[in-house]
């Protein structure tokens, strides 16, 4: 009958574990926050394969000019830190609405012929086809090219996707959101005029 | 024994499953205008809105606009090409148009209204029927010789009438310019201007 010499012999581990939790939990934050600050400087997975195309296509070389990426976690901490503040409500349900979001800019970095635009439109359809994205609006006119791309699946007001492109001949702005469209939808809805049109194309 | 029935029962209900998919195609309101590239420095615009951003705009307007909704939900796929003219596509694009027609008038295609302008303009609106009463389909080709070539096609039940309500509220600008002259257009008088 040794037992009691045994309790405190159980409890020493014990102990330990609550002292390297209380060490680590620390780093842990530390590592979180790291990770976090890395992800403010990267883009979404759809838009990096939309660059990484457009970019190979074009034939050119291309300069960094700026990256943000607001992610989730991000957007989070600026939601709560913003449901204290007093805002408009429009300011309010975009805020609620937004998701995630990201932009890059990237510039030519040689003033060279411009590159080929549809060759650089039908690059980037073939690389987010495989990915699951289709476009749903090309625009080439001038020096511009913009599309907007859209998952093929899983697209409702709750859960919608999207990544924008704009070519302006020298520079390239990609942009991907991720959002819950139900609070500025429900903010449209209740303005007195949103309806109005919509009266006389039902009437027909 | 009974997992070596469930198994090739179920490839055989999966494979059954996926070859339906492959037979069904693509709905017969739908037509394949092939590929369209632009011209050097020409203008491209294409406009593709599916049915899963269609039911999107429906849920947008459900509540307090049930017919609108509706006339979204008939609607499976809007799709819109404007290919600006060069010399250098020019002859090809108005030949690639002609034969467009045409393969729609031989794909069973009504021509409803077909309009020749003296400047060398050129439109046509062709519907298809789904069990002779609902639309499956509509095409509308523009040919304006001198800029560019428009071509819209439309899958589900509407009327040539209610693209411009299309494009009101779907915001699709070179189809509203269509849809305002289509408004006063009756889609059964096969009409023919020379």
């Amino acid at each position: 009958m040794n037992l009691p010499s045994d309790i405190p012999a159980t409890r020493r581990p014990a102990r330990r574990l609550w002292l390297w939790g209380l060490l680590a939990a620390p780093l842990l934050v530390l590592i979180a926050l790291a990770v976090m600050v890395a992800d403010c400087f990267r883009l979404a997975p759809e838009a990096r394969t939309l660059r990484d195309e457009l970019m190979l296509s074009s034939g050119a070389e291309w300069q960094r000019a700026i990256v943000l990426n607001a992610n989730a976690l991000t957007v989070g901490v600026i939601r709560a830190g913003l449901s204290c503040v007093r805002l408009d409500p429009e300011a309010r349900a975009a805020v609620q609405s937004v998701g995630n979001a990201g932009v890059g800019v990237y510039k030519l970095a040689s003033d060279g012929p411009p590159p080929d635009r549809a060759v650089m439109l039908a690059a980037a359809d073939s690389a987010m086809a495989a990915r699951g994205w289709e476009r749903a609006v090309g625009v080439i006119d001038g020096h511009d090219l913009v599309a907007v791309y859209l998952p093929e699946k899983d697209i409702s007001a709750r859960r919608l996707k999207c990544c924008v492109l704009v070519f302006d001949r020298k520079e390239m702005v990609l942009v991907s959101a991720r959002g819950n469209l139900e609070p500025l939808l429900k903010l449209a809805l209740a303005q007195p005029g949103f309806s109005a049109q919509l009266q006389n194309l039902a009437k027909r | 024994m009974k997992i070596m029935i469930r198994y090739p029962l179920a490839i055989a209900i999966l494979a059954a499953g996926v070859s339906i998919n492959v037979l069904a195609g693509p709905p017969p309101g739908q037509v394949d205008f092939g590929k369209l590239a632009p011209a050097d420095n020409g203008e491209f615009v294409e406009v593709q809105i599916k049915s899963n951003l269609l039911s999107l705009a429906a849920q947008l307007v459900e509540k307090q606009e049930p017919a609108a909704a509706k006339l979204l939900r008939n609607v499976e796929l809007i799709r819109v090409n404007v290919i600006g003219l060069t010399d250098a596509n020019r002859a090809d694009m108005v030949k690639r148009v002609r034969q467009i027609r045409h393969d729609l008038e031989s794909d069973g295609w009504d021509r409803n209204v077909t309009v020749q302008e003296k400047k060398g303009g050129d439109v046509g609106i062709y519907t298809k029927t789904r069990g002779g009463e609902a639309l499956a389909g509509l095409v509308i080709t523009v040919i304006d010789p001198k800029d560019q070539v428009v071509l819209v096609n439309i899958v589900g039940d509407i009327q040539p009438e209610q693209v411009a309500i299309l494009a009101d509220k779907l915001n699709i600008e070179p189809l509203k310019d269509i849809g305002a002259a289509l408004k006063d257009v009756a889609p059964k008088d096969a009409a023919s201007k020379n």
